[in-house]
This record gives C-alpha cells, structure tokens and sequence, in this order.
C-alpha cells in the first residue's frame, strides 16, 4: 500500500472535462512514483483513468471504494517527463524557458553563443541598468518642436548636417546590438533586454534627429566614406566583449562629449533638449559596456591585449580615412560659432578644437575606469576612429 | 546498399518514411549495416518476409500471430513498444442510447473500425460475444477504410466517433489510446459519451523475424533499439512519431485472445 503524497478532489468531473487539470498538476509535482489519490464520484472515471495512465505511462494502482460512495483512485507517478530545475546559467536544452522554470528533458538544442558568465556582463548590474532603461524611456513629441525658429539658413544647415551624423551613427547602434541579442542564453535575457532598451534608444534617436533635421525644410547632410567604413567595421564585429568594447565604451563614450557640444551650442531649446535627452540615454548604454568591459578585464587580464588589438585592427582597416570628416567638422564649427561672420567662425573653431581634446581626455577617463592601465588607455584612445563612433 | 539488416514497414502515413529513415541512421551510426523497404499493406509484407526477403517485419498483431502461426510458432519476436503491452478497447455508448449493460446493445447500431482492426473491430466484437452479447442481434456499422493497414491509420476509430458525436450510432469500438487522447484533447463531449465497457487487455505491435535470423543479428537489432531513450532529444522525435517511450523486450502471452477471435470467426 504506497501512501499518497497529494490528494485530489475531482468530484464528478469525468476524464475529458477537467479531471486532467486537476490530477496532471499534481502528478507533475512529484518524483517518479509519488503517488496522487483522486477522490471521484464520476464512474466513468474508473474506465478511463487506468487508460489515461497507460497512455501518459503513469501506474493506475487501486480503486478504494469509500463509505459516501465516492472512490479513490491511486495514480503513482511515471518515470518519464520529469522537469528538471535549470541552474541559473541554463543549458542548450533549456531553450527558452525562462531561469528558474522547470524544464521538460528531451527538447533540442538551442545554438545560443552566449551562454556564460565569462562573455556577459553581471547580470545584477545589467538587470539594475534595464530598470532604469525601462523608466528613462520618452516619446518624441515629448520635446518642444514648436519652439524652435528657422535659424539663418547657414546654420540650419549645419544643424541638419550634425542631425544626419548623428542619425548615421545611431543607426549603426541600433544594428550592431541586435547581432548579439540572438546570440545571449535566454537564461541571461537581461542583456537581451538590455540591448532591446538601447535599439528602442536609438530608434527613437534616429526619429529625433532626422526630424529636427527637416524641421524648417533643411535637405539631410552629407554621408561621408570615412563614416560609412568606420561604422561597417564596428557591424563586422563578432565577439560581443569587443562589440561593447568599440561600440559602447569608446563610440557611443565619445558620442557623449559630442552631443554635450551640440547641446552647448544649441541654436535654440529644441536642439539642446535633444541633445540632452539622448545623451542621459547614451550614458547608459556607456555605463552597460563600461560594466561589461571591466567584468571581462576583471575575470582575465589577457583580454586587455586582446580589446586593443581589435582597436589596433579597426584602425588598421581605417588607414587613411584622415581626420574628422570634413562636413562634420564644419558643421560643428559653425553650430559653435553660431554665425557666419570671420570673427564667430574663429571661435566656433577653437570650440570644435577643444572638442577634440575633451573626447580623447574623455575616453582616457573611461577606459581607466573601465580597468585598463593609464598607458594602455593612452595607445587605445589614440588609435580610437577619427570618426568619434 | 550494403545491408546485412532489412526490415520491412507499412506505409501507413507519410510519417512513417520519417521514422525509418531516423531509426536507419540512428542504427547506422551505432555501426548496425541496416536498411528499411516500405510496403502498402500487412499481407504483403508477411508473404515478403515467409518468403525471405525481408530480414525484420514490423507487424500489427494480426500480421503478428499469421507469421506465428505459419511458422508454427518458430518465428522470432525481437521487441516491441510500451505502448503495445496491455492494450485496452473500449466500447462507448451515447449517454442517451439507454444502454446500461453490453447485452442492452441487442437492437442498437455499434460503429466498429475497419474489418482488420485488432483494436476496432475483432477483438472488441469477441470480447462483446464473451460478455452474453448476441452480436446477430446488433445493427454494425462498419467503417472499412484503410484495409490492408490493419487500423493503424486510426482513420476507423475517428470515423466510430464522429459517427458516435452525430448520433449515427449508439455505440461504438474503440482502442483505449485513441479514446483517452481525444479526450484529452478535448474533442470528446463528456457530456454526451461514456465508457460502458473496457475490454481485458491483449498485446500489439511486434517486431517478427523468421526462425533463421541468426542470434548476432538478431542481438545487434534490439541492442542498438532497447538503447534508444526518451530524454535523448534526437530520439524522442522519433519515439513521438512511433507512439513509444521504449522499446520492450518481446512477451507471447498477449495475443491469446486474437489467436481465439481468429479460430471463431475463420479470420486467418
């Protein structure tokens, strides 16, 4: 006589109108022969359960007749099916259920790349940065598009120049996330969601931008090869620890010292508010890979040769791109000077100048913090794309 | 095509390719020179195999107990699924036929499956006729389809209760596993069918080899099958196909009751 672990009260549900949603839970919770005592009152229960455990491979025990007339069946678990507890780093076979779910055996394999902690960042910090990606999301109509005037139309078109840039360069952060999205264990789906909160910034970034650039009727500015090329290189990228590396810590880094320039030297409310609110989105997404980076560094102090290596190799592929492209630089020179006269243009430059040395001391900053030593962040900063991404 | 092991299928279902060839590269990587032929119908692939040209049959019980018996019982049984011990049929009635007892059925119309159905039809009606029925007295109503498969297309039972579900009969033949898995489903009406009776259990599906299938060959076969596991993804998927968890090792006693239905109903 096994005696049961779980009773069920099945009254007179018959087999194939409910009884199952009783007496499959609570089998499922227990061992290979566990035993279930279902209390019935439906007699076509007695035909149809023994089946109904032949078929599911369950062991059909006994019928006790009971003194109201009811009748418990005993019903000891099968061995076969019985979910397992995936640990928190899951397995191929875990597909994707999410950590913590009971997994049935037997399911295929799933190809996930990036399925351990060497390759993620923590996922405390990582989860920490989705929860505050997830609270710090807006809207484009959110921004105060009627209150920007037409401005001269030198300016406005510097404007639209430095819009389309920026948009180049957000597109090129929207795609190169999403290769590795694919690629994160679903038990790691915290940088998966991360990285779905960053393509949901730069898409709405490439709304923003492209549309401040039309706003008074401007053409989009100039794409430059040096940019096209510098950004295919960061999308040819196949490890996920450089990809943060060249994408996160260095480009989108650098991007921050550029969009604080241009909300600096905003033309009007419209632009600097912009520019702010995309650059509160882009330090996360610096933070995420400054996270990523130092956990990497941390756990292997080899991969520091290894991230300015793939710097040297960018820069390598980028030979004789030269300097800043140049419709970009002149763009910011006169978003800085803020008008056309010789005298504005000469400041504009010596801004845009300064610029350039906040970005390298800016990108120094971040890579020593990120776990590199000063040298090693002086060599890589140098090496860093004239194309700031 | 090398192969020292030939087994012989029916076609029952374009499923059927998928799982022999799953099953021959499974045997093939386990280093067994195995090969499979498909054939349309139970009949021919018995006479195929008496005849020596096929090494393994994978037969139905009917199929089963005819290589048995023209064998004189010298044939060799290699394994067979868990599924096929202690199969079960079902006679369900309508919940508004008035039926209480199999002997109630005298006057009534009971849907069966296909004439060469162990589960459907021969064993349900013999076991009926043990139980006082007087199966003259019953209106059947049969539904041949798929002869030659020996109801494994499960074609007859759906068409039993469908017939049952449109009040075309007042009682039908099922197998267990085709009346518990619909219900599972969720397309049985418990409202409108119930079980009246639950025949004893009788044995299905076997693996049969003529008395000369030498031991080494015969010992290869059901190592590399009996190896064959549930939680092993790769298998599974072929294990769903075959309606299985495991292969088992071959028992006789459960066929005893369809060698009888046979002796009273001149069904060899």
């Amino acid at each position: 006589m096994s005696a049961a672990a779980i009773a069920v009260d099945a009254g007179e549900l018959p087999l194939g109108g409910g009884l199952l949603a009783l007496l499959r839970p609570a089998l499922d919770a227990l061992a290979p022969e566990g035993v279930v005592a279902v209390r019935s009152t439906q007699p076509g229960v007695a035909h149809d359960l023994p089946s109904w455990c032949r078929s599911e491979r369950h062991q059909y025990l006994r019928a006790e007749a009971q003194a109201d007339g009811s009748v418990l069946h005993f019903v000891a678990r099968g061995r076969f099916g019985v979910p397992r507890v995936v640990g928190d780093e899951g397995d191929a076979h875990s597909g994707f259920a999410p950590r913590g779910a009971r997994v049935e055996p037997g399911g295929p394999p799933h190809p996930y790349a990036l399925g351990d902690v060497a390759h993620l960042p923590p996922a405390a910090q990582t989860r920490q940065l989705y929860e505050q990606a997830v609270q710090a999301q807006w809207r484009a109509d959110e921004l105060p598009w009627q209150e920007a005037r037409p401005l001269p139309p030198r300016l406005e078109n510097a404007v639209a120049q430095v819009m389309t840039f920026l948009a180049e360069n957000e597109l090129s952060a929207l795609y190169v996330p999403s290769r590795f999205v694919a690629r994160v264990h679903p038990a790691f789906a915290d940088a998966a969601q991360f990285l779905a909160t960053q393509m949901m910034d730069e898409s709405r970034h490439i709304d923003v931008f492209v549309r401040r650039a039309r706003l008074h009727g401007a053409a989009l500015g100039i794409s430059s090869v040096t940019t096209s090329r510098s950004l295919l290189s960061l999308l040819a990228v196949e490890d996920f620890t450089e990809a943060a590396f060249l994408l996160s810590l260095l480009g989108e880094g650098t991007f921050l010292d550029l969009l604080r320039f241009v909300e600096e030297h905003a033309p009007d409310a419209l632009t600097a508010e912009l520019a702010r609110r995309t650059r509160a989105d882009e330090s996360r997404h610096v933070h995420f890979g400054s996270v990523h980076v130092r956990h990497a560094l941390a756990g292997d102090p080899r991969q520091a040769r290894r991230l300015e290596d793939a710097v040297r190799r960018r820069a390598a592929t980028l030979h004789g791109a030269g300097g800043v492209p140049a419709p970009i630089a002149d763009a910011l020179t006169l978003l800085a000077a803020g008008d056309d006269t010789p005298a504005a243009i000469a400041r504009g430059h010596a801004h845009f100048r300064a610029l350039l040395t906040t970005m390298h001391e800016g990108r120094l900053k971040r890579l020593v913090h990120a776990g590199f030593s000063d040298e090693e962040a002086h060599r890589i900063s140098e090496l860093h794309t004239p194309n700031f991404m | 095509m090398n192969a020292n092991i030939l087994l012989g299928a029916v076609a029952y279902d374009p499923k059927v390719v998928t799982i022999w060839e799953g099953i021959r590269d499974y045997f093939r990587a386990a280093g067994l020179a195995f090969d499979f032929v498909l054939f349309s119908n139970y009949e021919r692939q018995v006479e195929r195999l008496l005849k020596g040209h096929i090494d393994i049959a994978w037969n139905t019980p009917l199929a089963h107990v005819r290589v048995k018996q023209k064998t004189e019982g010298r044939s060799r049984s290699l394994g067979m699924r868990d599924s096929d011990r202690d199969f079960h049929a079902k006679i369900v009635v309508r919940t508004d036929a008035g039926i209480t007892s199999p002997r109630a059925l005298a006057g009534k119309t009971l849907a069966v499956g296909s004439r060469d159905s162990t589960q459907a039809r021969i064993l349900p009606l013999h076991f009926l006729k043990q139980a006082g029925v007087e199966l003259e007295r019953v209106n059947l109503l049969p539904f041949d389809t798929d002869l030659g498969k020996h109801g494994d297309t499960g074609t007859s039972e759906l068409d039993v209760l469908r017939a049952l579900a449109e009040g075309r009969a007042d009682a039908g033949a099922v197998g267990d596993l085709v009346w518990v898995n619909e219900q599972a489903a969720g397309r049985i009406n418990p409202q409108s069918l119930e079980v009246l009776m639950t025949t004893p259990g009788f044995d299905h599906c076997m693996f049969d080899a003529m008395p000369d299938f030498d031991d080494a060959r015969a010992e290869a076969f059901t190592r590399a099958l009996f190896a064959m596991q549930w939680e092993n993804p790769a298998h599974r998927r072929l294990l769903e196909l075959e309606g299985l968890r495991q292969w088992l090792p071959p028992r006789e006693e459960g066929y005893e009751s369809l060698r009888r239905a046979l002796d009273e109903t001149n069904g060899w």
